[in-house]
C-alpha cells in the first residue's frame, strides 16, 4: 500500500488572517510539502496541473524535476495530468524526461479537466473531453511502446515516423493511473489497458465510490488482466488531526467554512458524514482510512489533500509530521495484514522492470522424458 | 392500457403551509387516480415537498453531489410512470426552488416522461407563465408535457360554476384525462446504466478517431 499527499496549488487567503500567499510563497511551499512527505515516510507526492487563477502549479515537470533533486525516495506523480489539453506527444517527452531524471520514480495520473474555458484556451472543446482523453491516450500509450510511431487520429495532426524521445527508462513506461469522479468511460479505460483507477472520492459519497470501483474492477478482469479484487485502486482522502478532536473541529472550521470548493454549503458535520473528510484525531482518521477498504476492497494507494484552503504552510507540515508519524506506521501495518496475498501492491519502476525481465528471460528447457517430440 | 400498478411523482414547490401549490397538486394527483381507477389500473403516489429539500438543493449544487434524502427524492421523479410539477409563479416565473430541483436533476433522465404542469398566484394576469416559463423548462429536459397546464388564481378557490367558463375543477379533470393517456402510452424505456453496462473500449476508441 503506497500512502502520499496530493495538492491542487491554490493560492488562498487564510481565512483567520485575510492573508494570501504570494505565487512565489505558495510554489516554494508545494516544494516544502513534498520534502517533508518524504520526511516523514510517504510514498508519494502529486501535484496538480492548472491553467488558471488562483492555482499555480502550470508546469508540472519542472516542479517535480527540481523535487526529484531533492529527494531519494518519494514517487513523483500528478494528481492530474490533463490527458484532453495537452498534446499527448508532449506528455511522452516530458514525462519520459522527468522518469530518467528521477531514477523511475514518476508515474501520472490521467484526468479530463473539469474548467471550461482551458479547453478553448488550448484549441479544444469540452464537449470532446470524453473522445480527447480515449484518442490523446492511444496515442501516448503507443509513444511509450513503439519506437516509430505512424499515427492518424480526430484531434492532432498526424505522425508519420515519429520517435519520441527520450525512451522510457528501461523501456519501461511509467505507470499510469486514469482519474475520474463519476464517468464509467474512464474507469471502462483503464480497465482496458490494465491501469490503474483513481477515484477522488474527497467530494464524493462512498455509494458512488463503490460502484464506479466496482465498474473497473469488474472490467479490467473482462479484459484478462487478473481477477477483479486484482485491480489497481486509488483513492483520495482529506484529513486534518489533533489530538483531540474538538481542537480540530475548531480549528479547521473556518477553512472550511470559506473554503473555494465547500463555503455557504453543508455543515462541516454533513460533509463528514457524507464524504471522506475526517476532521479529528489520529485514531479516527485511521478507523476512517480503513473503512474505505471495506467500500472498495483491498486498495493499492492513498492519496491526502492536506494543504488547501489558505491553511498555512507550518500547520500543512505539522499535519504531515502527525500523518507520518501517527497514522500511516498503523495503516500500513493494517492494511498489509488484511491483504490477501494474491492482491498486488501498486506497481513501481522496480517492479515493472523486474516483471518485464521475468518476461523476456529465456525459458529454461524442461527436461521432460517420454513427450513425442 | 394494461392494469399494471403505475406510479405518479407529484412535485410541489409551495412554501406556506398549507399551500395553494400543494393544494392544487393534491387536487391534480387525485384527478389522475380517479381517472387511472376508471380504467381499473391502481396508481401510487408519492408527494415531494420542495421545502423538505430546500437546503440540500442548495447543497448539491455547492457540493455537485446530493445528500441521501435528496438523492432520493430525484430518483423516484426519474424512475416514476408520470410526474405533476407545480410552482408557484413568482416574478413571472417558476419559483427559483422549484428551478433548483430541475437544474440537479441528471441530464436527460425525464426524457419522454408524461408530466402535468401547474401553477399557481395571486391573480389570473400571471397565468401564462406556465405556457412561457414551464413549459420550455420541461421542453428542454425533453419531458411529454400535455397540453392542458392548469393555473389556479386565488379567485379560482372560490368561483362558482358558470357553463360558458372553464372551471378550475374542468381545467384539473381535463389535464389529468391527458396525463393518464400520454402515461398509458407511454414505453418504459429500460435507463442505460453507464456503471452496469459501459461502452466496450472499442466501441469509445471508434467513436473517438471519428470512424
Amino acid at each position: 500500500m503506497q500512502f502520499g499527499v496530493f495538492t491542487v496549488g491554490d493560492v488562498t487567503p487564510d481565512p483567520t488572517t485575510g492573508r494570501a500567499p504570494t505565487e512565489a510563497e505558495r510554489i516554494q511551499a508545494m516544494v516544502a510539502i513534498a520534502l517533508k512527505a518524504e520526511e516523514v515516510g510517504l510514498d508519494v507526492f502529486a501535484t496538480g496541473e492548472h491553467h488558471n487563477p488562483p492555482f499555480v502549479p502550470s508546469s508540472p515537470t519542472t516542479m517535480l524535476g527540481f523535487i526529484a533533486a531533492k529527494t531519494d525516495r518519494i514517487i513523483l506523480s500528478t494528481a492530474t495530468t490533463l490527458i484532453t489539453t495537452n498534446d499527448p506527444v508532449k506528455i511522452a517527452e516530458d514525462y519520459a524526461m522527468l522518469q530518467h531524471l528521477a531514477g523511475g520514480r514518476v508515474d501520472l495520473m490521467m484526468g479530463r479537466g473539469n474548467t471550461g474555458p482551458v479547453y478553448p484556451w488550448f484549441g479544444q472543446d469540452i464537449r470532446n473531453g470524453i473522445p480527447l482523453a480515449i484518442e490523446n491516450y492511444a496515442l501516448l500509450h503507443r509513444l511509450w511502446r513503439e519506437d516509430v510511431v505512424d499515427w492518424q487520429g480526430q484531434f492532432r495532426t498526424p505522425l508519420t515516423g515519429f520517435t519520441s524521445t527520450p525512451r522510457p527508462l528501461d523501456g519501461v513506461p511509467p505507470f499510469v493511473w486514469h482519474g475520474s469522479i463519476r464517468s464509467p468511460e474512464i474507469a471502462e479505460q483503464a480497465a482496458y489497458y490494465g491501469d490503474g483507477f483513481f477515484q477522488n472520492n474527497i467530494f464524493w459519497p462512498m455509494s458512488h465510490v463503490r460502484r464506479i470501483v466496482e465498474l473497473y474492477r469488474r472490467r479490467f478482469e473482462h479484459y484478462g488482466h487478473g481477477r477483479a479484487d486484482q485491480a489497481i485502486v486509488g483513492l483520495g482522502g482529506q484529513v486534518f488531526m489533533r489530538p483531540n478532536s474538538q481542537d480540530a473541529i475548531r480549528e479547521f472550521r473556518p477553512y472550511f467554512d470559506h473554503a473555494p470548493v465547500y463555503g455557504g454549503g453543508p455543515s462541516l458535520e454533513d460533509y463528514m458524514a457524507q464524504t471522506p473528510l475526517t476532521v479529528g484525531s489520529p485514531q479516527q482518521v485511521i478507523e476512517r482510512t480503513l473503512e474505505f477498504r471495506e467500500g472498495v476492497g483491498d486498495y493499492q494507494r492513498q492519496l491526502f489533500l492536506m494543504d488547501h484552503a489558505g491553511l498555512p504552510l507550518d500547520t500543512v507540515l505539522e499535519q504531515l509530521e502527525i500523518l507520518g508519524s501517527e497514522v500511516i506506521p498503523v495503516l500500513r501495518r493494517e492494511f498489509e495484514r488484511l491483504r490477501p496475498a494474491h492482491v498486488p501492491h501498486a506497481p513501481t519502476h522496480a517492479s515493472l522492470l523486474a516483471a518485464r525481465q521475468a518476461a523476456d528471460a529465456p525459458r529454461p528447457q524442461l527436461a521432460v522424458a517420454g513427450v513425442g517430440e | 392500457m394494461d392494469s399494471r400498478e403505475r406510479s405518479l411523482v407529484v412535485v410541489s414547490a409551495g412554501l406556506q403551509q398549507p399551500s395553494s401549490t400543494r393544494l392544487l397538486a393534491d387536487r391534480l394527483a387525485a384527478a389522475t387516480g380517479a381517472a387511472l381507477a376508471d380504467a381499473g389500473v391502481p396508481l401510487r403516489v408519492e408527494t415531494i415537498e420542495l421545502r423538505d429539500h430546500a437546503q440540500d438543493l442548495v447543497n448539491h449544487l455547492l457540493t455537485g453531489f446530493p445528500s441521501p434524502k435528496l438523492e432520493a427524492a430525484l430518483r423516484s421523479v426519474v424512475d416514476a410512470d408520470g410526474l405533476i410539477a407545480v410552482t408557484p409563479i413568482f416574478s413571472a416565473s417558476y419559483s427559483g426552488l422549484f428551478k433548483l430541483f430541475f437544474d440537479v436533476l441528471e441530464r436527460d433522465r425525464l426524457d419522454g416522461m408524461p408530466v402535468l404542469i401547474g401553477a399557481t398566484g395571486g391573480t389570473p394576469r400571471h397565468s401564462l407563465a406556465l405556457e412561457h416559463a414551464v413549459r420550455p423548462l420541461l421542453a428542454y429536459l425533453n419531458a411529454a408535457v400535455v397540453p392542458t397546464a392548469v393555473y389556479a388564481a386565488s379567485e379560482d378557490w372560490g368561483q362558482s360554476e358558470r357553463p360558458a367558463d372553464d372551471s378550475l375543477g374542468d381545467r384539473i379533470e381535463r389535464a389529468a384525462g391527458e396525463l393518464v393517456r400520454a402515461m398509458a402510452v407511454r414505453e418504459r424505456v429500460a435507463t442505460v446504466d453507464g456503471f452496469a453496462e459501459p461502452v466496450p473500449f472499442d466501441q469509445l476508441l471508434r467513436s473517438g478517431s471519428g470512424d
